[in-house]
């Protein structure tokens, strides 16, 4: 059911005329959206239109809105900075269980506030507070924070409340979602829920009490989506920081470097072998060095790396420099050495903590047969590097190939798990792009955490994809390779990686039912399904908040609605294909 | 190119909000971190870089219409480059900026454009200037300054000093052009003016009207090859721009005339001796980077190639296409200029040079949406407070006026003040 005038009226009375829209070109900009040409009939550009968008500003607006959406019968789709296809509304006709009705996206960019308890290293943000800001305050005060894997730009809200908020940080610092200490939830039936300490009134301080603990409730299976409600505030902890409080941003744009202070270390290090790179990890973890850590610049792929970074650190240079600076002498050498790397930045305490992490590093690669890379652990790129992975500020490096990448595998598990996929992941990825319709970036082009708790122990891998969006060939092997992975895993007895969670963009309710209603714990949707019957039972939200009804629990029902077609699979490769 | 040659730029773009962020690694703090005017003040994700991608693309694809919102989406930005800057962080085949101009060529061609802008090209077309001002009274400014006019004192000037409309009509900014004038005299520059200068068109072009500019660059082009010009000065960095940037696109490439500004000449002639600043000037100074001055002040490199694939599927031009990134434009000029100064303290805002906050008299907003621009204007003087300063420098007659004429949130102002100026009074 398309949104009324009445319900249109609405919103405009509660936000403001000027804060809500439903001007088509103006409604495309929310539809447009990351990787939606994957899970669109015939790759098209955009996700189902939103009725309107509507930008709330306070708490008690977002209310109103949802409670005019149980009235006017309409869903409610929240995003903080709206950054990928499940942040937007995901049904057309016929593909939403229950009821037809349009969905009003909420534009959260009106909700930014932000204060910092500096005593008690808490911070209190708002839905459009993106972690780069949230960073350089706390930076100022002594302390930093976990920025998500996704980058900088991203918001914490969103990264803590709504996903899991998993970052280059996160052994060290937390995730985002365990840094909570508190949040406020307007649920899809317009209660305020505020969790925590702050439920009891006693302040944000911690997010399990004294007082209501709903964060199970709110996160879900994999956190949220904006299918259940809107988070409307939450307190993060702060982590230490070991470092200078004036961000002395040096260097042109685009690589920006981070002089590194006294209590710093930064280095690209590697390893002969994928045995050495799990032992690598273990080590670190048991001698808990580092600050942060990550598998970063092997997203650029394995064959292209080495020389891509080189290249983005010159400003005089572009990608179309890339192909010349991989004839260059010794490029060939490097891209050996660094075949295999991490990026690791050690933060002392101390000078003397400093180095004795310089001692315990060096003795590790000394014990895996490791080594420290020469040309990336210069002065410049120790900078550089100190820059990137303290502020992830260049994530969207992701896209620099040709605007669109999807990111297959990254199952989370302890590093001898992940090592059974790479070589099944590296492998599948050389087969799908030998056609020369995806970027030819291999070996692999694997990048991940190195922790994705505090401490370390558990972490994963994400093989980055990238496919040209503007061209439909190229889309195409980008939508099969989605579906290659899943039959991959499968041969090594791996459950499927990121790429199902987009594959199932694709599906209708009734289809995400089926497959949830026949997974391994099924139950989990069971109990959200009772969830939502309390917080949204009007189904106001999305079902990025998985649950299934009870006639597909008891197998009663199944899917009426047809798979979406696929646009076609592209010839393979011919035998002897030359790629890169 | 045309609207259409955007659409894949559209398809790639990956939402990421970059384009409403200045460059991540230089954000310091919360309230100064943003980069685009344009969304701050509406939200509407459509107010951005990539949104205004989406919009044409959406209206290409037939998927909507022009709308009043739709003008609005387009006009109301002040094409300061902001996104593109930051955009070019992490790509290579993305060009908002440029995106966003032809949008407004575009609407012209169909007639929807904000209800000020006919009134304002007319004047243009009548008159030979924005002001709509009597051309006779063009060179006004330069009365009793014993400066050579062309066409009146010699035929033939090898070097040009363009005032630029806004100096050369309001009385406010006179004292602005006769000081940078005075300036580069007694540095030793050998200069004339043209007493019946026209309009660079640099503002025609911005608004979408691109015939009036080309009209505008082929009068100032012939002029300048008739009077044997090898080199232009102006102390207006849209001219400035407009000169560097647009004018070889008319001229071709062998335009082969040195475009400067006013600090780069003041600079040169500092560093060479000839300018020497010795009187104190106590006085505590941030400076504004004027968008046509620093991050689109970047030389202007011949292109004429096409995109190509690499590695399969990378996207890159044959032959390489320049990136205009901000990493070149013209920042340290009229920073060692100030610095050249004694007394002068020179502080800078968080958000500078590639990264600067926008005055919000670019493209043509405050004739179209004036308070947008006073908006815009005053959270740059809201920044430039933070700094302590007493008087925010800058080298742009749009940038001097509003600023000059700008209330911060407490409502409080700031002097407004041209580099040259302060220069002036060191001399």
């Amino acid at each position: 059911m398309a949104l009324s005038n009445e319900a249109y009226e609405a919103l405009q009375a509660i936000v403001g005329e000027r804060n809500v829209t439903r001007d088509p070109a103006i409604l495309d900009g929310y539809a447009l959206q990351m990787l939606v040409e994957l899970v669109r009939p015939n790759c098209g550009h955009y996700m189902p239109r939103a009725g309107a968008i509507v930008m709330p500003g306070s708490t008690e607006e977002v209310q109103a809105i949802v409670k005019a959406a149980n009235k006017y019968n309409f869903g409610v789709k929240p995003h903080g900075t709206g950054w990928y296809h499940w942040a937007s509304p995901m049904y057309d006709p016929g593909t939403r269980y229950g009821d037809e009705k349009d969905t009003v996206q909420l534009d959260m960019r009106r909700m930014n506030s932000i204060e910092i308890d500096e005593k008690n290293g808490i911070a209190i943000v708002g839905p459009y507070v993106i972690h780069a800001q949230l960073h350089a305050e706390a930076i100022k005060r002594g302390w930093s924070c976990n920025i998500i894997g996704a980058g900088s730009s991203c918001s914490v809200v969103a990264a803590a409340c709504a996903y899991s908020g998993i970052g280059a940080g996160t052994m060290w610092m937390g995730g985002n979602a365990e840094n909570v200490l508190g949040m406020e939830w307007v649920t899809p039936s317009g209660e305020i829920v505020r969790n925590g300490s702050l439920g009891s009134g006693d302040g944000w301080f911690c997010g399990e009490g004294p007082g209501p603990s709903v964060r199970g409730i709110m996160r879900g299976t994999l956190g949220s989506r904006g299918g259940m409600g809107v988070y409307t505030k939450c307190a993060v902890r702060l982590a230490h920081w070991p470092g200078s409080t004036d961000w002395n941003v040096q260097g042109t744009v685009p690589a920006y470097r981070l002089p590194l202070d006294k209590t710093f270390r930064v280095y690209t290090v590697a390893v002969p072998t994928w045995d050495a790179w799990t032992d690598l990890y273990y080590k670190i973890y048991d001698n808990e060095i580092g600050y942060t850590l990550h598998r970063q610049y092997n997203l650029a792929g394995a064959e292209l790396a080495p020389a891509f970074w080189l290249m983005y650190t010159d400003p005089t240079k572009q990608l179309s420099d890339l192909p010349a600076m991989l004839d260059e002498p010794g490029m060939a050498e490097l891209t050996e050495e660094m075949r295999i790397s991490l990026q690791i930045v050690m933060a002392g305490r101390s000078e003397a903590d400093a180095e004795l992490q310089d001692k315990v590093l060096d003795k590790i690669l000394e014990e895996v047969g490791g080594w420290k890379v020469e040309k990336y652990c210069t002065q410049d790129m120790a900078e550089f590097t100190n820059m990137y992975m303290n502020r992830l500020g260049h994530k969207e490096i992701n896209y620099v190939y040709a605007g669109n990448y999807i990111g297959s595998w990254m199952q989370a598990g302890t590093p001898d798990w992940v090592k059974g996929y790479i070589p099944v992941a590296a492998a599948g990825y050389e087969r799908d792009y030998r056609n020369g319709l995806l970027v030819q970036a291999g070996g692999d082009s694997m990048m991940g955490t190195v922790g994705a708790y505090p401490g370390g122990g558990i972490m994963g891998l994400e093989q980055f994809v990238s496919y040209d969006g503007a061209d439909h060939e190229s889309t195409a092997a980008a939508w099969y390779h989605m579906d290659d992975a899943v039959e991959d895993a499968k041969t090594i007895n791996y459950p499927p990686g990121k790429e199902a969670l987009y594959i199932e963009m694709r599906y209708t309710d009734e289809q995400a039912f089926d497959k949830w209603s026949k997974s391994k714990q099924p139950w989990t949707y069971v109990f959200q399904r009772e969830i939502r019957k309390r917080y949204d039972p009007n189904y106001v939200g999305d079902r990025q908040y998985n649950w299934i009804p009870e006639e597909w629990e008891r197998g009663e029902k199944h899917a009426s609605t047809p798979i979406m077609p696929g646009p076609g699979r592209p010839q393979p490769a011919p035998e002897g294909y030359p790629t890169i | 190119m045309a609207l259409e040659d955007y659409r894949a730029d559209a398809m790639r773009c990956n939402r990421c909000s970059y384009c409403k962020w200045i460059p991540q690694d230089r954000i310091k703090s919360w309230e100064f971190a943003k980069g685009c005017p344009s969304v701050d003040y509406r939200h509407f994700h459509a107010y951005s870089g990539g949104g205004r991608l989406v919009a044409g693309l959406s209206l290409t694809d037939g998927r909507s219409e022009i709308t009043d919102e739709l003008i609005d989406v387009v006009f109301e930005c002040t094409l300061c480059g902001s996104c593109d800057v930051s955009c070019k962080v992490c790509r290579y085949d993305m060009h908002p900026l440029s995106g966003a101009k032809e949008f407004r060529h575009y609407l012209v061609d169909k007639g929807a454009v904000p209800a000020a802008y006919p009134g304002i090209i007319a004047k243009l077309r009548d008159t030979g200037n924005m002001a709509g001002a009597p051309q006779a009274k063009r060179a006004d400014w330069a009365e009793g300054m014993g400066i050579k006019k062309l066409g009146v004192d010699t035929d033939k000037a090898e070097v040009l000093f363009h005032a630029g409309c806004l100096y050369s009509f309001n009385p406010a900014l006179r004292n602005v052009v006769q000081s940078s004038a005075r300036v580069l005299a007694k540095g030793g520059l050998d200069f004339a003016i043209d007493g019946d200068e026209r309009c660079c068109g640099g503002k025609a072009y911005d608004m979408g009207y691109r015939d009036d500019f080309a009209a505008a660059a082929k009068a100032n082009l012939e002029k300048w090859a008739a009077a044997g010009v090898k080199t232009v000065v102006s102390p207006c960095a849209t001219c400035f721009w407009t000169f560097k940037r647009l004018y070889p696109t008319v001229a071709g490439d062998d335009y082969g005339i040195e475009i400067l500004h006013t600090t780069q000449v003041a600079d040169r002639l500092i560093k060479e001796g000839k300018l020497k600043p010795t009187k104190r000037v106590p006085m505590k100074v941030t400076y504004q980077d004027p968008c046509h001055l620093g991050r689109q002040g970047e030389d202007y490199v011949p292109w004429h190639g096409e995109e190509k694939k690499i590695f399969g599927q990378a996207v890159v031009y044959d032959p390489p296409r320049p990136r205009y990134n901000g990493a070149f434009g013209v920042y340290e000029p009229p920073r060692d200029v100030l610095k050249a100064i004694p007394g002068v303290e020179l502080v800078e805002m968080e958000r500078n040079k590639e990264a600067a906050w926008c005055c919000g008299g670019g493209g043509a907003v405050p004739q179209a949406y004036p308070d947008f621009a006073d908006f815009t204007a005053s959270k740059r003087l809201d920044e430039a407070q933070s700094t302590g300063a007493e008087a925010i420098a800058t080298a742009c007659s749009s940038c001097n006026r509003i600023l000059g004429n700008a209330k911060a949130a407490d409502g409080g102002t700031m002097k407004a003040i041209d580099v040259l100026e302060l220069l002036e009074q060191s001399l």
